[in-house]
């Protein structure tokens, strides 16, 4: 079949424009707007951003207060370790029913609340609002509010009906849950130490993080939101600086916390040896002392120093290759271009389900003209531009999988559900292991005959 | 509903009918299938669909916003059906409204209408079904599905001879099964749905993004016409049958069958497709042999299956009669959905084996939650599960193998190939069951054996232990209410045993390079900075300079309350140097708290002189208290002047090990006890061991992973995870208090335990100041960044919100603050915070938040805020790169 660009489309297709200088008559891509109907887009609702940002918070009871579905596809699918409770990997569902739209569901969700605290008593219990309750016009909040005021126990209305915005959105409602939270702990005595922002655990890349500070001698007051639990994150407002990483979803929050309680931010990212390298030594900066500055240099100068053997004897099997990459947001694709060009590959697609004006800018002053960037894409665009491009390799989700192994094309997980740790030193070590492995495995030669 | 929660559903064992309305639609011939509603439930389902199955799974969604729900969906649907048409130029097109649709009232049929006086001549078959997610569940969606594609298909009623065989959710690879047999029986058939290649394709030279398989438009319209029905479901209701609606209005006869799974039910399709024309399918046949050759080979392990079946009612019925047949016990059998007489059906079933078994209860769940299934399962003795990849929290929980065999299975492969249809299915399904049953018992017989029959030899040490104690007691039991209660005080400020949260540093001083044992997993070595274990140090200090370095940190610490003798050797094996150093401090400070660590082998001779000494807290090193499991740990004991190995040698160390802790508890020391958790060595043996510890009057036990020492006899020993570090510390918590935040510090460690800061007491005193340098021709710059990342110069300057603010001095570039502009905003006009700014408002308080820099860095620039930097003399640079080379970069042009 024939691929087709819709011509609806086609402004949300760009080219790079690395080799052709600051060019402002070029138009701009179009993004951040909504999903063109009936092309199958790959961005899910504004319920998983909400989701996403906060399951990782171990100790919360997580109830989806609507119909089956949403609690069905979102039980335990993420990839977010824990050092404390399992509680988060439970789904917990009002599991609305015919009646219930026709009634209302504020009772039973009350009556739930209502069971979950005298039986458990939770720290805390979010509470996720979902297509169906925006419609029905259920007043989460005030059950909410009533249950808090009753209990003495944290109840967070999350306000994410699916069709309320896309994905981003979803991250603002969670941060805004966070801040919730937060809130009444916001005059605490200043301690020494940073909270991480945008990290989930995946794989434990919390924890490896954490190691690296523990190495430079930064203490962490809190994570946001992996491996979190109610009572680290309500330390949170005691903490000297917050640390940015996922910035698509977490800036908003850095935003609030250094408006209404005085924490400065600063981005960084752990991907990639030169990132996670500078990112130590800018945090180390930021907050240390003169020794901890020396520790992250050593430490960084140490790692990379381990890191170089490896890299050469990998970058043969690498250096040519092309690779396509469609992710979530705009920091990961950009750091991935990035990663890929230390290992000699170039991007040849770039694209992203919920990137932002600046993010492409970014994009396209880092890829040649020859490089397509989309926003939004679909599987009919990818297919065509990634056998346009004869990309390699594909780093994406999970259902873009299937798509690329149906081409042909080597795939990467770079997503949520992944079991290998993507962060940091040891992470670039599993990131050029996975793309080889892959990139270069016999059964290619067998399937291409 | 959950049984610990009556309003909530905990860990659904359902999904949604737009789920099972999607896969049916999958067995469609070019055709696609669109969700009437907002953007998620397409990708969720999408999502599930592509890992379970490994194929690409396209459906589209209306991406319903706000303005559609409040307004209606219409224009968003034909959009949506517009594009798919041209996107993919399909037949067929089933259309799936969602909650959101139902509830916002979408007339689905009426949009039908519209969009075909827009297209007049539009030729795509479009197939409505209702659907809101919150109805039923994705059982009753996937015959919804079919029945409504009979229902819209238009049929030529003209008899045929063909069958009609409707199928519920079976797999790809069953699909394929269900041909070959129709085929071998001659029978001319319509298969509804047909997802056989559609859901499991080939690779190919060329993809094609419209499934290409499945029944076609053309097939399904002589299903009016055809000669029977055969419907492979024993639940779905009438109104959702395909085959009633067909007899209803075109009068085909129909014959329900259960899906063909195991003898019985198999035997049955073959004999109602012989009644409708088929042939005997001799190869089959020649199957059923195989089937039932395999049911006695493995009758007897089959008995000892204890089951949860779970999943749709017609693959748990189905499942359920496979065990039944085969003499396995489904001691539970659940079901997310609620049906009619599935209850009556599956018992019938169920008490057959619980009849000739003896087994006197089982449980049947409808509208169940795993929540549930997992509390009932310990309970009513379960030891396999038979269902979806949802059972693997309880898998993984319990310890329970999954058979993996319905629809999702999200953490295997071959989702789509899962067979259990017809005889070689069964047997394969039976086989897999037996299997898992034989690989548990294989792997837990010797030890359930062992425990339950093996009995010790008697060769217990306490009667000895005894004699010493009680000897000694005599002597020693001054004042030790006095002693007990100080060294309880003390322990409030030991941050071993407060935990990470303690603010109280300690220090180890290692002065006991010495050891008399051997430990399988240790091999000494100094001077390993980049190692944090016990038996790990840099230097090795004598008394007197163990002394000046207390000194020395106390002034820099005064929170160090804990002076810790932990090896690199063991602190009693050198007893004179450990005495001193212990004596020369307590001169210094006679608060400090001293606590030791020592392997015990000497521990019965030094107690009471430790009590004298001021000793508040002995640490003892015991693995074992079996002499077998301690003679795999230690290599040698050193004793009394002979070396001695094997059982001997553990046995000697061990009685020392246990008298020597008495003789410290009695003395009021407060004893802690490590274990290091050895996989196969000692790790079923550990609560026993803690047992022991409480026993002794120890506080707490601390058990501990091994860290791998290259070169060590345990070098290649299985490592521990945490997971099972805790699970062991859990388990033994119930016997005495665990110890949860071990840091296994270093022999030198010094601060508190998050903050190890040793590195920066090394060496002779005075050597911590950092060398001045010659800075007077150097020169400072400051640097303002604009970057969206964080990472890199990535930002227009007139974007910028905040700025990178860096310094260059001496040829280091130090990072210094980020300022965010909305500060440097002085209330002029149009600058009302960040986000309401006008363009000339924002420009200047950016101008205002660099005037103090020597250069700023932009991905771009305007030329006149440029020129404006200009007259401040600050130097633009416009670039791309990682900000610390562009830093650089940008300071040695000024330095020029």
């Amino acid at each position: 079949m024939e691929a087709r660009i819709l011509d609806e489309r086609k402004a949300f297709i760009v080219n790079g424009k690395k080799d052709i200088g600051c060019n402002f008559d070029a138009p701009a891509i179009k993004c951040d707007s909504d999903s063109l109907s009936g092309t199958v887009s790959q961005r899910a609702c504004v319920y998983c951003g909400a989701r996403v940002v906060l399951n990782p918070i171990t100790d919360a009871f997580h109830i989806v207060h609507g119909p089956i579905g949403c609690a069905s596809y979102t039980w335990d699918i993420r990839g977010s370790l824990t050092s404390g409770s399992d509680l988060y990997r439970n789904s917990f569902s009002t599991d609305l029913s015919d009646k219930d739209i026709v009634f209302g569901g504020e009772k039973k969700l009350a009556a739930a609340i209502e069971e979950i605290i005298e039986k458990h008593n939770p720290k805390l219990i979010f509470v996720y609002s979902t297509c169906i309750v925006g419609v029905i016009g259920d007043d989460v909040d005030a059950v909410c509010k009533q249950a808090e005021k009753k209990h003495g126990t944290r109840v967070i209305s999350v306000k994410s009906p699916g069709f309320s915005g896309n994905k981003s959105y979803g991250y603002k409602m969670a941060c805004n849950a966070i801040l919730e939270l937060i809130e009444p702990h916001k005059n605490q005595a200043k301690i020494k130490g940073v909270n991480i922002l945008g990290d989930f655990n995946l794989a434990g890349e919390m924890w490896i993080i954490k190691n690296y500070l523990r190495e430079i001698g930064i203490p962490v007051v809190a994570t946001i939101t992996g491996d979190s639990s109610c009572e680290t994150l309500i330390k949170a407002p005691a903490a000297q600086l917050n640390l940015v990483q996922c910035a698509g979803s977490m800036t908003y929050l850095a935003k609030k916390m250094e408006e209404e309680m005085g924490i400065p931010f600063v981005k960084i990212s752990f991907f990639g040896v030169e990132d996670t390298s500078a990112s130590l030594i800018r945090i180390a900066e930021a907050i240390g002392s003169g020794e901890n500055i020396q520790k992250a240099e050593a430490f960084t100068e140490m790692e990379r120093n381990k890191l170089n053997s490896f890299m050469d004897k990998y970058k043969k099997n690498l250096e040519g290759k092309k690779a396509a990459i469609y992710v979530g947001g705009g920091f990961k694709a950009i750091s991935l271009i990035r990663q890929f060009r230390e290992m000699g590959i170039e991007t040849v697609v770039v694209g992203t389900q919920t990137g932002k004006k600046e993010d492409y800018e970014v994009m396209e002053s880092l890829v040649g003209k020859d490089t397509v960037i989309l926003d939004d894409a679909n599987p009919a665009e990818l297919e065509a531009f990634m056998k346009q491009k004869g990309a390699d390799i594909l780093v994406g989700g999970v259902k873009e999988r299937p798509l690329a192994y149906k081409l042909g094309i080597a795939f990467c997980d770079h997503n949520h559900e992944r079991k290998h740790a993507l962060a940091g030193y040891e992470g670039v070590i599993n990131f050029t292991e996975e793309i080889n492995l892959s990139l270069n495995s016999p059964v290619w030669k067998m399937v291409r005959g | 509903m959950s049984k610990n929660l009556v309003n909530l559903c905990v860990n659904p064992c359902k999904m949604c009918m737009p789920m099972g309305i999607v896969s049916a639609f999958y067995g469609l011939k070019n055709c696609m299938t669109i969700l009437h509603g907002s953007q998620g439930c397409s990708t969720y389902i999408r999502r599930h669909m592509a890992t379970h199955y490994n194929e690409p799974v396209d459906i589209a969604s209306s991406s319903l916003t706000e303005n559609g729900t409040v307004f209606g969906g219409e224009n968003n649907l034909i959009k949506g059906l517009e594009n798919m048409i041209e996107l993919y130029n399909p037949e067929v097109i089933g259309i799936a409204t969602t909650c959101l649709a139902e509830t916002i009232g979408e007339d689905v049929p009426r949009i039908i209408n519209n969009f075909n006086i827009i297209h007049p001549g539009n030729k795509v078959k479009f197939i409505p079904v209702v659907s809101m997610g919150y109805s039923e569940t994705q059982y009753e969606g996937f015959f919804m599905a079919l029945r409504a594609i009979v229902e819209n298909v238009d049929m030529v009623p003209e008899k045929n001879n063909k069958v009609n065989i409707i199928t519920g959710m079976i797999s790809p690879a069953d699909t394929r099964y269900l041909k070959r047999l129709l085929d071998s029986m001659k029978v001319e058939y319509i298969l509804l749905p047909d997802i056989s290649e559609n859901l499991d394709g080939q690779h190919k030279e060329s993809y094609n993004r419209l499934p290409e398989g499945g029944t076609s438009l053309e097939e399904l319209s002589l299903m009016g016409g055809a000669k029977l029905t055969i419907e492979l479901t024993t639940f779905t209701k009438e109104h959702n049958s395909p085959a009633q609606y067909l007899y209803a209005a075109y009068g085909v006869p129909f014959v329900r069958c259960s899906l063909p799974v195991g003898l019985r039910d198999t035997d049955a399709l073959i004999s109602v497709l012989e009644h409708a024309g088929g042939t005997k399918p001799e190869e089959i046949m020649k199957e059923r042999g195989r089937y039932m050759d395999a049911m006695i080979d493995s009758h007897k392990y089959n008995a000892e299956g204890r089951a949860v079946i779970f999943g749709e009612p017609d693959f748990v019925y189905s499942a359920v009669r496979l065990c039944a047949e085969n003499g396995i016990m489904p001691v539970i059998t659940a079901t997310g959905a609620k049906c009619g007489n599935l209850k009556e059906r599956l018992e019938e079933e169920v008490q057959g084996v619980a009849d000739f078994l003896h087994i006197d209860k089982f449980l049947i769940l409808e509208a169940c939650d795993f929540d549930t299934i997992e509390k009932y399962a310990v309970e009513y003795g379960a030891n396999i599960m038979i269902g979806s990849s949802d059972g693997r929290r309880i898998e993984e929980k319990l310890r329970l193998p999954l058979v993996r065999c319905a629809f999702p299975i999200h953490d295997q492969v071959g989702g789509q190939r899962v067979r259990m249809l017809g005889y070689d299915g069964s047997l394969e399904l039976l086989d897999r069951i037996t299997n898992s049953l034989l690989i548990r018992k294989e792997h837990s017989f010797r030890g359930e054996m062992h425990d339950r029959y093996y009995k010790e030899e008697a060769g217990d040490t306490s009667v000895d232990l005894d004699k010493i104690s009680s000897l000694k007691e005599v002597a020693g039991l001054r004042n030790k209410a006095d002693i007990i209660l100080a060294n309880k005080k003390k322990t409030e400020t030991h941050p071993c045993f407060n935990g990470c949260g303690s603010e109280y540093a300690r220090m180890h001083l290692p002065i006991a390079p010495k050891c008399n044992i051997q430990c399988n997993y240790c091999v000494r070595k100094y001077d390993c900075p980049n190692e944090s274990r016990p038996g790990v140090t840099t230097e090795v200090l004598s008394p007197e300079q163990a002394c000046e370095k207390y000194k020395r940190v106390k002034e820099g610490l005064p929170n160090l309350k804990v002076v810790g003798i932990a090896g690199p050797g063991d602190s009693l094996a050198d007893f004179e140097s450990t005495r001193k150093t212990l004596s020369l401090i307590k001169r210094e400070d006679p608060e400090v708290t001293f606590c030791l660590s020592t392997n015990g082998l000497l521990l019965p001779l030094y107690a009471d002189e430790l009590a004298e000494l001021g000793v508040s807290h002995v640490t003892v090193t015991m693995n074992a208290v079996n002499t077998t499991i301690g003679a795999k740990i230690y290599k040698h004991v050193d004793y009394m002047g002979h070396r001695y190995f094997g059982e001997v040698g553990a046995a000697i160390l061990m009685a020392n090990q246990l008298s020597g802790i008495k003789r410290s508890t009695s003395l009021g020391l407060i004893c802690k006890v490590n274990i290091v958790m050895l996989k196969g060595i000692n790790e079923y043996h550990i609560p026993v061991v803690v047992e022991k510890a409480k026993e002794l009057g120890c506080e707490i036990t601390n058990i501990m992973q091994l860290i791998p020492v290259a070169g060590s006899e345990f070098e290649n020993i299985p490592l521990v995870s945490n997971r099972e570090i805790m699970g062991m510390r859990k388990q033994c918590g119930s016997i005495l208090k665990q110890m949860y935040h071990c840091r296994q510090c270093r022999a030198d460690a010094i601060g508190t335990l998050d903050n190890d800061q040793s590195i920066n007491f090394r060496g002779c005193t005075g050597c911590n100041d950092i060398e001045e340098t010659d800075r007077a021709e150097e020169k400072t710059f400051l640097f303002a960044v604009s970057s969206k990342s964080g990472i890199l110069v990535d930002q227009h300057f007139g974007h910028a919100s905040d700025f990178y603010i860096y310094e260059y001095k001496n040829k280091v570039i130090r990072f210094k603050e980020r300022r965010s502009v909305s500060k440097y905003c002085d209330g002029a006009e149009g600058c009302d915070g960040m986000g309401g700014m006008n363009k000339e408002g924002k420009m200047e308080a950016i101008l205002e938040t660099v005037k103090d820099c020597n250069g700023v860095l932009a991905m771009r620039i305007g030329e006149a805020p440029k020129q404006k930097l200009k007259e401040k003399a600050i130097e633009t640079f416009t670039t791309y790169d990682r900000i610390e080379n562009a830093v650089r970069v940008a300071a040695e042009k000024l330095c020029v």
